[in-house]
């Protein structure tokens, strides 16, 4: 395997698309767009901000190998995916990636949460991913903070600055906002209702976690690894030590690079 | 030192109800054995009769997920909270754990306990019949509640003689008849005592040794006679329906922007628990506790008369309306709960005929109380006719 | 005779100015917090209708956050408002209100003078269409107010489950899968949601005349829908009155009562 080669990996997610460029174990560029319910152009998209961002053009890319759930749909005339990784196998090569240590991989999504584990050379051990009901927690935050006001950023700042104590249903998204709006509309403070609102994610995610043994280091990843607020909540709920690559967002398409490299 | 006030006396129910588990630990520490259980079909009497105390598991309102590794989501709140007790140890100090099988998500919460919280050993499942208005069901619950005797005795290593069990009636029978009196005091002009604070008081009874509760209710009832209390006021309002131990959702009611009263609470945490008597003085006490518990209010799980569809237990209901003259009606079910929505269905063409509106409002861990809130006042404006304009 | 009416719903604040009877002005504001969010929508309206605060005789404030209005003389609930408000626009003949909103679903029975006799509320599981609704356009990055039209165009479209939100857009998003386009993405989900109210508004029963207000009633993708679905004669939207104003004029006009 030529590691000078230049690699093109993009995950495909339900509501975002990332795409990474690499080469020689390095990640030379970073975008991602939303997916937009079109894998094919949001891929398009992702990977020409990927390719700016890294100063390449696409036809120096020895490779483009996809990942996400929607993988299998991102061929179109301008895009020509040359190898396919499943989200497991992209999740656990791309926490390896960051950190040579780490066996379990917590992929927090936009619509879907999933627990990896793996070994060192990153082959799967046990896969866990949440049932129908506690779907779509990355969206709910997008909904929660765009209901207050704020953005995800904002949500997740306001929320550390918060004592409070309110709770709201952790049944699914829909009791959550419906919990949450009562709340603001009880006149609790943003913040305290943004904290609860974390804190529905944080327990969904971290019932899931107690249903497989967790074998350490721990790697949080996925879009809504990059509140601080929520995985300092999450380190909490689990009692053990998180692992936080600086892009967390970018776990899956590192690995779908790094797995898929000819 | 024993309360002394009527006010007193209902915070002291009140404390057991916020923190049920120190008030049976208490009790274990004064010697007793005490048995959780997890439906009002156990025939408490026979676990007193053995000295065992009957304490029934109410749900800590924590809002978790950890129990939907365990149950299936679309089970009923109740049934989740208590499945996370029993996997958070938090009733590990209970020497038993027993339930009736009547609806699915309480047996499940159940096997929860005894598969995963370590109940294996000490707990117990009686068989009940599916539905209470057959023939075979009084023999079958005979058997059953033998069957379970002896369990108990094994268990408890000392047999259970006639005159435990009659001690037993006597003693749980007193109990449902002060709860009455108590209840009974809703239709006086002047009432002494609120619906809420006797929703308190009957929850707490269903948690506490029966012998300390008949005391402390027998000062209350003393305390309350002859007082007279604030007429009620505005809209008069009965809730009915499934488990509700979120005395919240009741206090909300006289919280309101408009006045309103709980006159009366028809629920399975309410009147439903102690609307009946075991007959005493039965050479049978099996047989006697047997025909006690099929002359309760019926459980809607459990409520068909074959072969019509109609259910008894808006016999009791209709007559609740007419004892204590609702102008109003909540009905009150957990999200998810099966059998109390299908008998909304039904009771609200009876309701519409008697000109009574009502509305639903499905429990959870949480109160959403500006929407509960808003249910509530819509249903007072409906009741007292407000119209615009004047 | 001037008189107010706010209603402060768990997605965005309305609030009409009554002059004499008529609509002078109203605003919306998007629902950040009861009490901020009530003071911005009326005071928008004031201004557009050229009056300052102190020439409200009566200001009733509705919806899920009315407790929190402190500058409203009195409260009604969205109910009695839904009522008044219809009865109000569409006159006598109306009966039955379906008020769509962005968190919940009420079906309103009501006298022809407008006072509210039953309701139904939606349960826990039908809760959030219309947020559901802004979420989806969000996802494609169209306008809310243009999704309803996207919905109309679509022909065929596959089915989701119309039991719950959360289980209509995970099965979108799977279909994304098997390539079917956006617009049918749409048309399929506005299907569902448009199931999911006819049930209740089946529930509650209708008895002419039927009228639709609150948020969803903008959307035609939507009412057209649960027309065909409910197959009852609906009173038409009036040309000059913006449906999701209907509760807060039910508020002012119930101010207007107050105020005599």
């Amino acid at each position: 395997m030529d590691r000078s080669q230049i690699v093109a990996g993009i995950d495909s997610g339900h509501v975002d698309t990332k795409a990474v460029v690499m080469s020689g174990g390095k990640v030379l560029g970073y975008a991602s767009a939303p997916t937009r319910l079109d894998p094919a152009t949001a891929a398009g998209t992702a990977l020409n901000g990927a390719l700016a961002d890294a100063g390449m053009s696409q036809s120096e890319l020895a490779g483009i190998v996809s990942t996400g759930i929607f993988r299998d749909v991102l061929e179109s005339p301008a895009l020509h995916v040359t190898a396919t990784v499943s989200e497991h196998m992209a999740d656990a090569r791309g926490a390896l990636f960051s950190n040579q240590k780490a066996r379990t991989v917590v992929d927090l999504g936009g619509n879907v949460h999933k627990i990896i584990r793996f070994d060192g050379a990153g082959n799967l051990v046990d896969v866990a991913q949440n049932d129908k009901c506690a779907d779509g927690l990355g969206i709910f935050l997008s909904t929660a903070a765009h209901s207050l006001g704020l953005s995800e950023p904002e949500l997740s700042e306001l929320a550390l600055g918060s004592t409070g104590s309110h709770a709201i249903a952790i049944q699914c998204s829909l009791s959550a906002q419906t919990d949450a709006t009562d709340l603001v509309c009880q006149g609790i403070a943003a913040a305290d209702v943004a904290r609860a609102a974390l804190g529905y994610v944080v327990e969904r995610v971290a019932s899931l976690c107690r249903s497989m043994p967790l074998a350490e280091e721990v790697v949080v990843a996925g879009g809504l690894a990059q509140s601080a607020a929520l995985v300092g909540q999450l380190r909490t709920a689990l009692g053990v030590h998180l692992s936080l690559p600086e892009r967390p967002q970018y776990v899956g398409a590192i690995g779908a690079a790094v797995r898929g490299q000819p | 030192m024993p309360p002394k006030t009527a006010r007193a006396i209902i915070e002291y129910f009140r404390g057991v109800t916020e923190d049920p588990h120190a008030y049976a630990r208490s009790l274990q520490q004064k010697g007793q054995r005490v048995a959780g259980y997890m439906c009002t079909h156990v025939p408490e009497e026979v676990l007193y009769a053995a000295g065992i105390v009957p304490v029934r598991i109410i749900t800590a309102h924590t809002p978790q997920a950890i129990s939907r590794s365990y149950i299936h989501e679309t089970y009923c709140s109740f049934s989740h909270d208590c499945a996370y007790q029993g996997l958070e140890h938090k009733y590990d100090y209970l020497d038993l754990v027993v339930t009736a099988s009547s609806c699915i998500h309480m047996s499940e919460a159940f096997n929860v306990w005894v598969r995963f919280a370590g109940f294996q050993t000490k707990s117990y499942l009686i068989p009940y019949p599916h539905i209470m208005q057959t023939k075979p069901a009084r023999g079958f619950m005979v058997e059953s509640f033998a069957e379970f005797k002896q369990f108990i005795e094994s268990f408890a290593g000392r047999a259970i003689t006639d005159a435990d069990l009659e001690a037993a009636i006597g003693v749980y029978n007193r109990n449902r008849r002060l709860l009455k009196q108590l209840w009974d005091l809703l239709k006086l002009e002047r009432p002494p005592i609120s619906g809420p604070d006797l929703a308190t008081v009957t929850l707490a009874a269903q948690v506490m040794d029966k012998a300390e509760c008949n005391r402390l209710l027998e000062q209350l009832v003393h305390k309350l006679a002859g007082k007279q209390g604030r007429a009620p006021a505005g809209v008069r309002v009965m809730a009915t329906g499934g488990a509700c131990d979120h005395t919240g959702v009741l206090d909300l009611i006289e919280r309101l922007s408009y006045p309103a009263t709980l006159v009366f609470v028809d629920s399975c945490t309410a009147a439903r628990y102690f609307w009946f008597e075991v007959p005493e003085g039965r050479p049978d006490k099996l047989d006697a506790i047997a025909e006690g518990y099929l002359s309760r209010i019926p459980c809607p799980a459990k409520d068909v008369v074959p072969g019509t569809g109609e259910k008894e237990r808006f016999r009791f209901v209709q007559q609740f309306i007419e004892e204590y003259r609702p102008d109003a009606v909540v009905c009150l079910y957990q999200r998810f709960c099966s059998p109390q929505p299908m008998d909304v269905v039904a009771l609200k063409p009876i309701l519409e005929k008697l000109g009574i509106p009502s509305t639903d409002l499905e429990l959870d861990t949480t109160i959403p109380l500006a929407q509960f809130g808003t249910q509530l006042e819509a249903l007072l404006e409906i009741t007292q006719r407000m119209a615009p304009g004047g | 005779m001037i008189s107010a009416g706010i209603d402060v719903g768990a997605v965005s604040t309305k609030a009409v100015i009554l002059v004499d009877g008529e609509p002078r002005a109203s605003a919306q504001t998007p629902t950040l917090g009861p009490e901020a969010s009530a003071a911005a929508a009326f005071d928008t309206a004031l201004a557009r209708a050229g009056l300052r605060r102190e020439d409200v005789r009566c200001v009733v404030a509705t919806g899920r956050g009315r407790a929190r209005v402190s500058f409203a003389t009195r409260t009604v609930t969205e109910i009695a408002g839904a009522a008044a408000g219809a009865v109000r626009i569409w006159g006598p003949s109306v009966r039955t209100v379906l008020d769509a909103g962005g968190e919940s679903c009420r079906v309103i029975h009501c006298t022809e003078r407008g006072r509210a006799t039953s309701f139904l509320w939606n349960d826990k599981c039908a809760a959030g269409i219309g947020r559901s609704l802004e979420t989806l356009a969000g996802m494609i990055n169209v306008d809310v107010t243009g999704i309803g039209e996207l919905a109309l165009r679509a022909g065929e479209s596959p089915r989701l489950s119309d039991f719950c939100a959360v289980y209509a857009l995970s099965e979108l998003l799977d279909l994304v899968r098997s390539k079917v386009p956006a617009e049918q993405l749409v048309a399929a989900y506005h299907d569902a949601m448009a199931r999911r109210i006819s049930t209740l508004v089946g529930r509650a029963g209708v008895t002419k005349s039927f009228v639709i207000v609150g948020g969803l009633a903008r959307n035609a993708g939507i009412v057209n829908r649960v027309d065909a679905l409910l197959k009852v004669d609906r009173l038409a939207a009036k040309p000059d009155w913006d449906p999701v104003f209907t509760v807060a004029l039910g508020a002012a006009v119930f101010a207007e009562g107050f105020s005599r």
